[in-house]
């Protein structure tokens, strides 16, 4: 039990010179918070940005004109790609033997209108009936359009809360109608609450028939995607092929060119957000992390004064009988309490910051355990680097001169 | 077996290009229940005997017996167990710790051989009271007079019930009713059967033991008895 008795020794130490310990806890704190909040804030963007593509669901892929482009030049020449065409569903649906599912969505922004209500920068999409088996949507209330509908280019509309609320408040908006454009259309559903994600508003959307959004709105600048649904994520890979082997013959690509499309999957875009943003993760964490090696640096400077400062105490202790061992541990368990206290209300502020900072983009996170994990680790790691110095001078003080020392 | 037997202890030190020889082959045994006196003036190297003696410091060269064991080539480890158990130190700048408890202070050493709780409490209470501190156990050193906190200190080197009580200049930051006052206890001490070994520059502290050792430079210049009439013209002889 010498330890524990150690233990509060060093405790008491703590106690005992106040000024000290809390200026040495404000260093770590600091550090630790900065190094936390920086983690939390990019686990929770991540987070954010992998729940968003988490709605297409593992098995389902995006045909798109662009795909996802690097560079300036690259993106100059995609800008000649021809646009993806609803003419393509068919040949897809019989050129791939893995694709379950197939529909398409054009999609625009505009104003919405009720009487004499109005919402503006809504998301307003066209897409075919099967839309809503692909994309990860719920229906609250009513329906989605159906095949027929989508067939006879019917003026109906799938509306998100936040415009159910906007357009209709203490009214039900089923059976209503609806101006998209300065066209009127029939509300005939309501999605599920979705909630806010990377700062956009996933409720603030209409949904349509595509046949009626190309004629009432048009895709103008070639926003229309295919999505495909293939039978099972282990055939995802196979079902990604034969669609690009019907797509390059529908396009006449040429077969030493390279794919005049792009095709996304949710592992694929989390992929190329991570690789973008590694450095700059790397750079804030690293920044980050100077703090805490200042912080370190506190704890040794006050340490090695400590230690200078207690030298007599050193002796005294080690002429009844402390040994070595004794003194080294007494110290270290100070700077390790120091460090630890400092890390967990480093930490406990770091996750709040980070909270803050992930709700001023708002998204929603959930305290990263990761980050915690760290927070501890690099505390702990960081009193035992700094503290086990000034602990072994201590240790190895000399009795005799320990006890002369004024 | 005498408690300390040194044999031919050298104490060199190096100052940059010169050698200085703080104790010059010392030769000495003292025996279980002694009550010695070191004296000399100062520079004599009776601290740095006291040091080898107290265990707080090694020998360049020769050999120490303490209780049998050959101390002169144990390890720091080993060194502070024989300080904790075997030794009691007594200094003339008392030594406490400043911000605990008389209990505390003398409880310390009992801590770092692991001695559990309440047998160390029993244990501090029982040295206090030996020193007549039992009403004083509470009061911080700043609270206590100079020769209270010495007595603080003796409890403090009684506790383990060590072999040897080892006093440097233990009356040299009192006045002399107070320095008295240790001595007479000390005597006490040597009555119950303790071995005192106390350093000193002053004649009359030294007369308090019965036996002194005269050191002059490194040496031991002359190891004598004193005499009941010495300790009668001293005063010291209770």
């Amino acid at each position: 039990m010498i330890v524990w008795e150690i233990f509060k020794m060093a405790l008491y130490a703590l106690r005992v010179n106040r000024l000290r310990t809390s200026l040495t806890l404000l260093g770590i704190i600091i550090g630790v918070s900065s190094v936390i909040t920086i983690i939390s804030a990019l686990e929770g963007l991540s987070q954010s940005i992998k729940s968003e593509l988490d709605k297409l669901g593992p098995s389902t892929f995006i045909v798109t004109r662009f795909g996802i482009i690097m560079g300036h030049d690259a993106f100059m020449d995609a800008l000649k790609r021809k646009p993806i065409k609803y003419e393509y569903l068919e040949a897809i649906e019989k050129g791939c033997q893995d694709c379950e599912k197939t529909a398409v969505r054009s999609f625009s922004q505009g104003e919405v209108k009720y009487g004499n209500r109005k919402l503006r920068h809504v998301f307003i999409a066209g897409g075919t009936a099967n839309l809503i088996d692909i994309v990860d949507f719920e229906i609250g209330q009513g329906r989605f359009h159906t095949l027929e509908e989508d067939r006879t280019r019917s003026r109906v509309a799938f509306i998100g809360t936040t415009v159910a609320e906007e357009l209709y408040p203490g009214m039900d908006p089923v059976g209503k109608s609806i101006k998209l454009n300065g066209v009127n259309y029939q509300v005939i559903g309501i999605a599920r609450k979705q909630g806010s994600s990377l700062n956009e508003d996933a409720d603030k959307i209409v949904f349509v028939p595509y046949s009626a959004f190309i004629r009432d709105i048009g895709d103008f600048w070639g926003s229309t995607n295919i999505f495909v649904k293939a039978v099972s994520v282990e055939k995802l890979s196979d079902a990604m092929d034969q669609t690009r082997v019907v797509l390059r013959s529908i396009r006449h690509v040429p077969y030493d060119k390279e794919d005049d499309f792009g095709i996304l999957t949710a592992d694929a875009v989390m992929a190329v957000f991570n690789d973008v943003t590694k450095y700059i993760r790397m750079g804030l964490i690293g920044i980050s992390s100077i703090a805490l090696i200042v912080g370190g640096i506190i704890i040794m400077n006050i340490m090695m004064v400590s230690v200078t400062e207690r030298t007599r105490e050193i002796g005294i202790r080690k002429s009844i009988g402390a040994s070595q061992k004794n003194i080294l541990l007494q110290f270290l368990f100070e700077s390790l309490v120091l460090s630890l206290c400092g890390g967990i209300i480093g930490i406990t502020i770091g996750v709040v910051l980070g909270n803050v900072l992930i709700n001023l983009i708002k998204m929603n996170m959930t305290p990263s355990l990761f980050a915690i994990a760290v927070g501890l680790i690099i505390s702990t790691g960081t009193g035992l680097f700094f503290g086990i110095y000034p602990a072994m001078k201590a240790a190895r003080l000399q009795p005799v001169k320990a006890l002369s020392y004024e | 077996m005498p408690l300390i037997e040194t044999k031919n202890i050298w104490k060199t030190y190096e100052m940059g290009a010169a050698v200085v020889h703080a104790l010059h082959d010392v030769s000495m045994t003292i025996e279980k229940g002694d009550y010695v006196a070191i004296m000399g003036p100062s520079g004599s190297g009776k601290s740095t005997l006291m040091n080898l003696v107290g265990c707080l410091d090694t020998p360049s060269q020769g050999e120490y017996f303490f209780n049998g064991k050959l101390v002169s080539r144990m390890d720091d480890d080993e060194l502070a167990t024989i300080r904790n158990k075997e030794i009691g130190f007594v200094f003339q700048t008392f030594n406490l710790m400043p911000r605990a408890s008389a209990l505390h202070n003398v409880e310390l050493p009992l801590i770092y051989n692991g001695t559990p709780r309440h047998l160390r409490e029993e244990k501090a209470r029982k040295a206090l009271s030996v020193v007549d501190l039992a009403d004083r156990m509470n009061h911080r050193p700043n609270e206590l007079s100079g020769g209270q906190r010495q007595r603080v200190a003796i409890a403090r080197a009684l506790v383990n019930e060590p072999s040897l009580i080892l006093a440097d200049e233990p009356t040299g930051n009192l006045d002399s009713k107070t320095g008295l006052e240790i001595m007479q206890l000390f005597s006490r001490l040597h009555g119950e059967g303790n071995t005192i070994i106390i350093v000193t520059h002053e004649l009359e502290v030294a007369t308090y033991a019965d036996r002194v050792l005269h050191i002059r430079d490194g040496m031991i210049d002359r190891d004598e008895k004193v005499t009941a009439a010495q300790k009668v013209a001293n005063g010291s002889n209770l």
